[in-house]
């Protein structure tokens, strides 16, 4: 009896259980293309608004800007919405002729106005990307004068103030804010004075190779093609960023070909897919730099000695032996990898005897105690665990303190820190006024010039000489001589025992299913999805 | 029962006045505290807007959007004022209104938990109710290591091994997200539970696999609450048996199988429907964990996003949701108990 009442219980727990079903998952289409990645960082879609590069790598598939820069060769600049361009012989004005034929996803024309509006409104906006253009010169007021349109196809870019016009043709390539916007759709949108940035969060108005249908906050993104496009259509029908957060189901979804592209895979993931001959990883080489900062705020950092010190305890090579795979490459000057003008790594390492003697020197012969913020994320936890036990050995002790991006990039951009192991610099723009900008220039070194946006400035580090350099530099016109000034500016940093040290220079890798052609991952995040394709 | 009865001291609708007004209360101080909390975080919404490099005029400019300049009392009662008219603000992780966030993300939770509590309790009641008759013997060990295998295991490393064996290696289930991704979007949103969706618009192929990718993470969460369904309904079972009316109905030479289920579980109901549906409520909270392993695309994902950017409007709207959750359901369960055990009436 007892046994028959069992069963019939198993019985119907049993049929509960398998009364779900069984198939098996499907291969991706070939016409379409699926990118698994963490989009917890993508706020806004809005070219004048958004931040970080996960945006940077969907607007520019959505939009067009005047040029692109060629993602083998980073210093040739390739058309975009512009077929040429010209700069004036005194350096001062940029002039660019337009496409013809060029629509919006609306169907409107794409003018020379439609390009000065989006530069004036993201000046007037004044959100995240307008940074770079006003540190160009470019203000709201001046921005009218400055960048207009002479005829519907023609664009004219003065320079409010001196500076290489390269830069700033680098930066309509790479940044992503000079996006060209439809004006009419997007005044269409407008909400008390907005410039319909509400509306542009989750929506587009461009005339790129593909047009968004839907996007939703930490789930999806989907883009269609844009069958009216002014080049060559694009090779896939649909292409679907998927919000996936865990690293470990984006590599077995990988595996299996449920996705094709996956980025943001944590180091130990990408290495476990290594032998696997279906996929390949193609590490991309970024401007930005690992480095351990000292504040000047500091008592004991203003003294130079002790800088020299702690330049003098740092396991440049343990670190870039044992923690950096996948995450970075060994990389000790301000100015990124791969330019003429970059000097080679001026060799400090560790020595804790000749650390010693200059605390000595410095009048702290038993050390010192001191904090150490970090993002508590490797691979930056993993450096500060390094640092941390290689002040020891010269009696500073520095306490490690973990949090979050708000907690360690904040208090840095408060003054209100001793140590930081943290990662910044330049953009990919192939220039080194672009890493020196971030990391060494600070035109004003008071609390309330609050230059938050410079490196430089956060840390109080500050030396007139050098500024002028870099200032000198940059308007340059001969390219030997400018190659020169900036050899003597990373012989000046060197010497003066700077705030900001640097380690390593950053490398991410994005993981690609081999039936994947086509795909080149661009420095700047500026990858263009228009030519790949599926070859099965 | 006319209507003045409901009047009377006990009546119905005093109770239930009574209990709405504890309702607004509780819900009240859940605000003030999430509020509280929500401001000493040391999240800074403003850089995770503006993004680290950029400088002071923007930070000040969006400080004074978000209306941060502004004394904390002032902004839980501009709050406040906005959420009598039903306004719970913007989200800053969407850029729209937190209402339609939640109503866009809630539907994937319910799918997920309402499978979930299928399974758990579809298995957990059965279990208990066998554990509890064969108290001491084998099945009951076996009932008993199941629900505490299932409470001890860290979901997330039941999810990430589920994933790994019934997707990569055994390829009987859909892996992460909430369909193929081929699959995305070609249905209409309807109702948001895209099992319905993809039936409505006769489209089977997104169902069978929108079906293949609930059962993995609805089974995990399934296990979690079986766990603890059958823990509690084994204890009610066994305080059942020993009651005298089971002897009696034993000694009349009824079937076991009638003593369990016709006497013994029939008076069990009310107090596992209530443990039922604290579990679904607990569920449907968000299965934060699960969700994030399967980047489901729920309310859990989104509480969680929306804490990590400080985005308080949405929080705020996540756990005033929650809160009425828990408190609809533990009203509903008290009322059920009201009304099927009248001793409880006090």
């Amino acid at each position: 009896m007892k046994i028959k009442w069992t069963l019939r219980t198993l019985c119907l727990s049993l049929l509960l259980a398998t009364a779900l079903p069984t198939t098996v998952g499907a291969k991706t289409p070939n016409d379409q293309l699926i990118v698994g990645m963490n989009m917890n960082n993508l706020l806004s879609l809005d070219p004048a608004a958004m931040t970080g590069n996960d945006a940077v790598s969907i607007i520019v598939n959505l939009y067009d800007s005047l040029v692109e820069l060629d993602p083998t060769n980073l210093s040739n600049v390739l058309p975009g919405a512009a077929k040429s361009w010209e700069i004036s012989e005194d350096g001062k004005l940029i002039t660019f002729h337009l496409q013809e034929g060029a629509k919006f996803h609306s169907g409107n024309p794409l003018t020379a106005e439609d390009f000065a509006w989006s530069m004036k409104r993201l000046l007037n906006l004044n959100m995240a990307q307008a940074t770079t253009w006003k540190s160009y010169g470019f203000t709201a007021d001046n921005v009218e004068k400055m960048i207009r349109a002479t005829d519907p196809l023609t664009i004219e870019i003065e320079l409010p103030k001196p500076t290489d016009p390269k830069l700033v043709i680098y930066s309509l390539a790479t940044l992503g804010s000079g996006s060209i916007l439809d004006r009419a759709t997007v005044m269409q949108h407008e909400k008390n004075g907005d410039w319909g940035n509400g509306w542009l969060t989750t929506n587009e108005a461009g005339s790129g190779p593909f047009k968004l249908d839907v996007w939703q906050a930490k789930d999806v993104l989907r883009m269609s093609r844009n069958d009216d496009y002014w080049r060559d259509d694009a090779k896939v029908k649909r292409v679907i960023f998927r919000h996936m957060t865990e690293s470990q189901a984006l590599r077995l979804m990988i595996e299996k070909g449920d996705i094709d592209i996956a980025t943001g895979m944590s180091v130990p993931d990408i290495n476990a897919l290594k032998s696997d001959p279906q996929i390949v990883i193609d590490d991309v080489s970024k401007g930005t730099i690992y480095y351990v900062a000292m504040s000047l705020k500091e008592p004991h950092f203003a003294n130079p000695k002790v800088r020299e010190a702690v330049r003098s305890l740092i396991d440049y090579d343990g670190i870039n032996k044992t923690i950096m795979p996948g995450y970075g490459l060994y990389h000790q000057r301000p100015i990124q990898k791969g330019m003429s003008a970059t000097l080679p790594d001026p060799g400090y390492k560790l020595d804790v005897a000749r650390a010693k003697t200059l605390l000595a020197e410095a009048g702290y012969p038993d050390g010192f105690t001191t904090t150490l913020r970090v993002l508590a994320d490797p691979p930056f936890i993993n450096i500060a665990t390094s640092v941390q036990s290689t002040l020891a050995q010269a009696g500073i002790n520095a306490k490690i303190m973990s949090g979050t991006g708000n907690q360690v990039y904040g208090a840095m951009r408060d003054r209100q820190f001793d140590m930081l192991v943290g990662r910044g610099g330049g953009g990919v723009d192939p220039h080194p006024h672009s890493s020196l900008r971030s990391i060494a220039y600070n035109p004003d070194n008071s609390d309330a010039a609050k230059l938050t946006n410079f490196q430089g400035w956060r840390t109080s580090f500050y030396d007139q000489q050098l500024n002028e350099l870099i200032d000198q530099a940059l308007v340059e016109k001969d390219q030997e001589k400018q190659k020169q000034m900036y050899i003597e500016v990373q012989n000046r940093y060197d010497a003066l025992y700077p705030a900001i040290l640097p380690i390593s220079q950053m490398v991410d890798s994005v993981v690609v299913r081999k039936d994947i052609i086509d795909y080149i991952p661009h420095p700047s995040s500026t990858t263009h999805l228009r030519s790949v394709y599926k070859q099965r | 029962m006319n209507f003045s009865d409901w009047l009377q001291p006990n009546g119905l609708l005093r109770r239930l006045t009574k209990r709405l007004l504890q309702v607004v209360v509780t819900l009240f101080g859940l605000l003030i505290l999430t509020f509280i909390i929500g401001r000493v975080m040391p999240i800074d919404p403003v850089l995770a807007i503006v993004g680290q490099d950029a400088d002071q005029s923007t930070y000040q400019q969006v400080y004074q959007q978000l209306g941060l300049d502004k004394p904390l009392w002032t902004q839980f009662f501009i709050y406040l004022g906005s959420l009598v008219h039903g306004d719970l603000g913007n989200a800053l992780l969407t850029g729209r209104p937190v209402v339609d966030d939640i109503i866009r993300v809630f539907p994937a939770t319910i799918e997920l938990a309402t499978m979930a509590i299928i399974v758990g309790a579809g298995l957990g009641v059965p279990l208990g109710v066998m554990a509890a008759a064969r108290r001491g013997k084998l099945a009951d060990y076996i009932v008993r290591f199941i629900s505490l295998a299932g409470y001890s295991t860290p979901i997330f490393w039941v999810g990430m091994m589920g994933l790994l064996v019934f997707y990569a290696w055994l390829n009987l289930v859909g892996g992460a997200g909430r369909v193929d991704m081929a699959y995305d979007g070609l249905v209409d949103n309807r109702t948001g539970l895209l099992l319905i969706d993809s039936a409505l618009a006769g489209e089977w192929e997104v169902f069978r696999s929108a079906l293949n990718h609930l059962v993995l993470p609805a089974t995990i969460l399934g296990f979690h609450s079986l766990a603890y369904i059958s823990r509690m309904t084994r204890s009610f079972m066994l305080a059942q048996l020993s009651q005298e009316y089971i002897i009696t109905a034993r000694v009349k030479g009824l079937s076991e199988f009638r003593v369990l289920w016709s006497h013994a579980f029939r008076n069990i109901l009310v107090q596992l429907l209530t443990v039922v549906a604290l579990a679904y409520g607990s569920l449907l909270e968000g299965a934060v964990l699960i969700e994030t392993v399967f980047s489901w695309p729920g309310f859990g994902s989104y509480l969680t996003g929306s804490l990590l950017l400080g985005d308080m409007n949405a929080v705020m709207g996540c756990v005033l949701l929650v809160g009425l959750i828990f408190v609809t359901l533990n009203l509903i369960s008290d009322m059920l108990y009201q009304f099927f055990d009248p001793r409880t009436n006090a």
